[in-house]
């Protein structure tokens, strides 16, 4: 492997302690005079919680706003199956939380990776996005006088999560998909659904536009602008079998990555412990439980591994409560990639149950008895209501039977402090970029990075970047977009004109099983080069016998899944190459070469404290690695031990 | 999208303010406006006919009984007031009825292949018809009133039932009837099974549309609502049988 | 456990908004009763696929039953048989052997079809535009606890804001009425205390849109509840006609 390249990232982060670098960031930030904000034009692609927030508040400050999203409406982006939570640091409960212990928490749960001046900064607004949330109208919980309700999540000490039954991220993009409808309804945004990024326009080596394609009429479509936000998620169905959305993509992002912007982290995915087990060979998606259920749920598989009883018919001393004993200080609440380790552990050794032995029993059985059916009920009664309705099976009588799936991805384009990626003009906010989470994401944090980075970093780092460039103005006449959109129209044209055999879907199948198998939950360095060449044999695969049905001038489902499989094909390369480099283990990037006697993940921090940023230099060519250098001045470097 | 939602733009609303009757056209122009009269005018039908039962169950009473109370109720003056009143009520519930069921009509432009509810259990004996539930045939079971009132009109305004002698000659000369023994040749003629099935069909109207009316007047409340709908149907089969035992009692018992 | 089933599908095809549609057969085999409907069709597709032919359009996304991107009028029930319930969520399980299965897309004059299963519910987002929301721009809340909002208001609002958009209350009505839809959304903001203030205007201006985009009116079938995969009261409806009198009646907006 080359060595990283010499090129310094500037994160631009400020001087100054901790908690003053983000004041101080503001407090040196250009402003853009009311008449002038009229004047701009910011392109805002994705509609979810980063995407909708960003918008809405783009357009309250007076930008002209366009904003795009591939689903029918913008309040449908996958933001909304978020369950849990949303954290923030109002320390209500007087249980000692604050910024300070917030931003420890997402530090250390990040496994050292993030980037420690970001995430202060999330911590610090994470107060006034619930404020903000609120006064929408958000429903959140509350107690009996009237104020708002927190509870304890993802092993969190402290109570701190916000929620809105099990529907918080939905309540959450209301919220925020209400704010930017007043917009549209105002006149200040401009709102294009079904419409698919498909390529970023760059002038003088600066973003100005986006190149989309209307999914209704097929019809490619060009739109100019003095900024663009990039707010289009995670790229978790690299895997096939995730818990996003079936619509969800790296496409745009992918894009953006091959006209410049670096791509950090892509092996940093996040896969999440309690989510319904696959049934067979044709499951689409997999469902998530709310983590908040191992809380009262207690994980074990049964100690003889040929054990075919139904959970409920083995009897306590036959059951391995293996999380309870391995980690006796934090038992079933240990954070996610290690709950989801664990369980890996126990299948690959031959203790899974049910019909694929890829499961684990999650049991309610001993929290029924202690608080009665009607208090597990009126906690997580939709949640079984849905396990129920999927599985078919009651898990008021049978213990439920779960495994870990593809959740989220820490990884995403690389931003500075500024959220600004490697390109000057294209920002990238939420799940999209890399900064907040590090290797390992804690529950409840997610909408805290979305509504944070749009509601109060973008609108401010983006103002400031309009302040102080002083851009020409363009058209969509300008050459760059007619190349642009040439390059997006050969794009579809090739994968239209192969007309070869395979269906989109065999071939995305077959591409997460190769992720899944080889840069899963564990990696190793012999399985990761033997995934590299099957993704480039599959690649070229899709290119010779990929059969795309019908035209491109019209609504066509499967045309749109082609294209973003063929973003996967050349992504999933990066992902394992990156996960091939990061020779140490840390959060939900796990070498298996990299692991203690007691089968614990060890970080290697005097050779890997850095983020890996890639730079694009052609398909099946070896990108160049860059490098940030992490440092952890508030939060000493440690050992996560949940023992 | 565009294009779309340029097309259907309301007008700004500063602009439907001004006028000081802008809003009650507003109003009655709107969908939830239009309910809102059904709903009122649904009620008071409903009070009507509470008052009209009472005064027809005089019959069994007897024909003195009967006679006073016709003769007393035609000798008030405000009667035409009341009854022009009425027919504006029953006008409004009617006319409003077209209107909402072709609007209705309109916004299901196609019709399915196949539809079937999914509402389990319907709420009582009303619920359960050939027709489905009977909030579902509104239209239809309001038409087969409508058929009655007519034919009662007939009967009983307009004197044009030929089986019917509504004169009788004294040897002061011919002189109407008493209404007595004109309700009794009504109920004993061809019309009374029109009445009858007028009157069941009443009791399946009322039984949706007694409690429909609280719903469109936005009076509901999760204390009462349950009563509401329980009194509906309790009401619409006092009104049913009440009314229908009239013709039955006409044709066999009389 | 793991049964299969053989089923006939009757399924609306439609190359186009303009263009006339036609319902198209297809038989399946082997369908196991584990999978969901929209993997059934997916099978389907791959069916159609090899065979060389236009697979079926139909919406979906989350598959987890809360983006409301899925729809689909299953044997004539909005979101098939089982109430609660998205059309992601039905399972195959829900079906006998030998069954046929009749898929129609929402049929609405507000709700064209564009494609095939595949309608345009874009109305729904002009009537939210319209009022659907608080106005409180960004940084200009209060303190999250400065309004105190009692429990049970709160669990009200929530019952009202688990709506999902889906339109199954538009299908599922004989008159094709937005009535739920609109009145979910106005019962959540105005009986929350931050959405008093605008409650007036709110009402009135969405119900404007809303007969504007030619939804039909509600005669208080219920059918929208029972076929709601959010289970979204009626009582809304109640609600927004009393928010609307009163605010045509006594406010003076």
């Amino acid at each position: 492997m080359a060595e990283a390249a010499t090129t310094v990232l500037n994160s631009r982060v400020p001087e100054g302690p901790m908690a003053e670098k983000w004041d101080r960031c503001k407090k040196e930030m250009k402003l853009v005079n009311p008449a002038n904000k009229r004047k701009k034009k910011i392109i805002v692609v994705g509609t979810g919680l980063a995407g909708a927030s960003a918008a809405a508040s783009l357009a309250e400050l007076g930008y002209q706003v366009q904003s795009f999203c591939f689903q029918d409406s913008p309040r449908r982006a996958h933001s909304i199956a978020a369950q849990g939570g949303i954290n923030a640091a109002k320390n209500y409960p007087n249980d000692g939380d604050s910024v300070w212990r917030l931003f420890y928490d997402t530090v250390k749960g990040g496994d050292f990776r993030s980037r420690e001046a970001n995430v202060h900064r999330l911590a610090q607004v994470s107060n006034n996005i619930i404020d903000q949330c609120a006064a929408q109208g958000v429903p959140f919980a509350r107690d009996y006088g009237g104020t708002l309700a927190n509870r304890s999540f993802g092993g969190a000490q402290v109570s701190r999560t916000f929620y809105a039954r099990g529907q918080t991220g939905q309540q959450l993009l209301l919220g925020a998909y209400s704010a930017l409808m007043r917009q549209v309804g105002a006149g200040r945004i401009q709102l294009f659904p079904r419409r698919e990024m498909l390529d970023l326009v760059k002038i003088d080596g600066v973003a100005r536009g986006i190149i989309v394609r209307n999914l209704i009429t097929g019809e490619f479509e060009k739109y100019s602008a003095d900024c663009v936000l990039l707010c289009t998620g995670g790229y978790g169905n690299a895997f096939y079998l995730s818990t996003n959305a079936k619509g969800s993509n790296v496409t745009a992002a992918w894009r953006c990555h091959k006209r410049g912007a670096f791509f950090a982290n892509p092996c940093y995915t996040q896969i999440h412990p309690t989510c319904i087990p696959v049934s067979g060979d044709y499951q689409s998606k997999l469902t998530l439980m709310s983590e908040s259920l191992r809380n009262d749920g207690r994980v074990w598989v049964p100690q003889s591994p040929d054990d075919n009883r139904r959970g409920n018919e083995i009897p306590d001393s036959e059951r391995d409560y293996y999380l309870e004993r391995r980690y006796p200080a934090f038992g079933n609440l240990v954070p996610r990639d290690v709950a989801s380790r664990a369980a890996k552990e126990r299948c690959d050794a031959g203790y899974g149950v049910g019909s694929s032995g890829q499961a684990v029993f999650l049991d309610f059985r001993d929290a029924i008895a202690r608080d009665g059916r009607h208090a597990i009920e009126a906690k997580y009664g939709n949640l079984f209501h849905m396990y129920h309705k999927i599985t078919g099976e009651d898990p008021y009588q049978v213990p439920m039977r779960i495994y870990p799936a593809v959740h989220y991805t820490m990884g995403g384009l690389w931003v500075d402090y500024h959220l600004q990626s490697t390109i000057p003009g294209l920002f990238v906010l939420g799940e999209a970029n890399f900064s907040d989470h590090g290797a390992n994401r804690l529950g409840a944090s997610a909408l805290m990075q979305g509504l944070a980075d749009g509601y109060f970093v973008a609108p401010y780092t983006t103002g400031h970047y309009l302040g102080s460039q002083n851009l020409p103005s363009v058209s969509t006449d300008d050459e760059a977009f007619a190349e642009a959109m040439a390059n997006a129209q050969d794009r579809n044209a090739k994968i239209l004109g192969v007309q070869g055999t395979r269906s989109s879907d065999s071939i995305h199948r077959e591409l997460g099983h190769i992720l899944w198998d080889y840069c899963g939950m564990s990696r190793e360095r012999q399985g990761l080069e033997t995934a590299m060449g099957k993704i480039r044999d599959l690649r070229d695969e899709f290119w010779s016998s990929i059969k795309v049905i019908g035209q491109g001038e019209q609504l066509n489902q499967n045309l749109e899944h082609a294209g973003r499989l063929a973003d996967f094909l050349e992504f999933g390369e990066l992902m394992v190459r990156d996960a091939l480099v990061r020779e140490e283990s840390c959060g939900g990037h796990f070498r298996e070469e990299h692991q203690s006697p007691e089968n614990e993940a060890m970080r290697d921090d005097e050779n890997f404290c850095h983020v890996t940023a890639w730079e694009f230099t052609g398909v099946g060519n070896e990108p160049v690695e860059h490098r940030e250098q992490l440092e952890f001045v508030e939060v000493p470097l440690a050992t996560r031990s949940y023992k | 999208m565009v294009t779309k939602s340029a097309e259907k733009q309301q007008p700004s609303p500063s602009a439907s303010g001004k006028s000081a009757t802008k809003w009650i056209m507003t109003l009655l122009s709107s969908s939830l406006g239009q309910k809102f009269v059904m709903g009122i005018t649904g009620l008071l039908l409903c009070g009507f006919l509470v008052v009209h039962l009472a005064g027809n169950l005089l019959v069994y009473v007897g024909a003195d009984a009967y006679n006073t109370y016709a003769h007393d109720l035609h000798s008030m003056l405000l009667l035409p007031v009341a009854e022009v009143g009425l027919f504006l009520l029953l006008f409004a519930h009617i006319a409003l009825a077209f209107k909402l069921t072709s609007d209705n009509r309109k916004a299901r432009h196609i019709s399915y292949h196949e539809k079937q509810s999914k509402i389990e259990e319907p709420p009582s004996f009303f619920g359960k018809t050939p027709m489905g539930r009977t909030s579902s045939w509104m239209f239809l079971s309001g038409s087969i009133i409508l058929i009655f009132l007519i034919v009662h009109m007939i009967d009983m305004k307009l004197h044009l039932n030929p089986a019917v002698t509504y004169t009788v000659e004294t040897p002061e000369g011919v002189i109407e009837a008493d209404p007595y023994s004109i309700i009794v040749q009504v109920l004993g003629s061809w019309s009374a099974a029109v009445y009858i099935i007028g009157t069941i069909i009443l009791g399946f109207h009322l039984s949706h549309g007694f409690w429909s009316a609280f719903q469109s007047l936005g009076l509901n409340h999760p204390k009462y609502t349950p009563w509401i709908r329980k009194f509906a149907i309790l009401f619409a089969a006092v009104i049913a049988i009440g009314f229908a035992s009239l013709p039955i009692w006409g044709l066999f018992i009389h | 456990m793991s049964e299969t089933l053989d089923l006939t599908l009757r399924v609306w095809r439609q190359p186009g908004a303009d263009v006339a549609g036609k319902y198209v057969e297809y038989k399946l085999t082997g369908i196991s009763t584990h999978m969901s409907f929209l993997e059934m069709l997916d099978v389907l597709n791959e069916q159609l696929h090899a065979q060389g032919d236009e697979m079926i359009a139909f919406d979906h996304d989350c598959r987890e039953g809360i983006c409301g991107m899925c729809s689909l009028m299953i044997n004539g029930q909005a979101h098939g048989p089982d109430t609660g319930t998205t059309t992601c969520q039905l399972h195959m399980r829900r079906f006998k052997n030998g069954d046929t299965i009749v898929v129609e897309p929402w049929r609405a004059q507000a709700f064209p079809v564009i494609r095939d299963l595949v309608v345009d519910r874009s109305a729904f987002d002009r009537i939210i535009e319209k009022g659907g929301f608080i106005s409180v721009s960004t940084g200009n809340a209060p303190e999250a606890n400065a309004i105190p909002v009692p429990a049970p208001v709160q669990e009200t609002a929530m019952d009202a804001a688990a709506c999902i958009g889906c339109g199954a209350c538009v299908a599922a009505c004989k008159n094709a009425s937005a009535m739920l839809f609109v009145s979910a959304k106005v019962s959540h903001l105005s009986t929350l205390p931050q959405g008093k203030p605008e409650r007036s205007s709110r009402v009135q201006n969405m119900v404007a849109q809303m007969d504007l985009e030619g939804f039909g009116n509600c005669t208080n079938t219920e059918e929208c509840s029972a076929a709601c995969p959010a289970e979204i009261s009626i009582s809304n409806i109640a609600r927004m006609n009393r928010e609307y009198m009163r605010a045509k009646l006594c406010s003076k907006e």
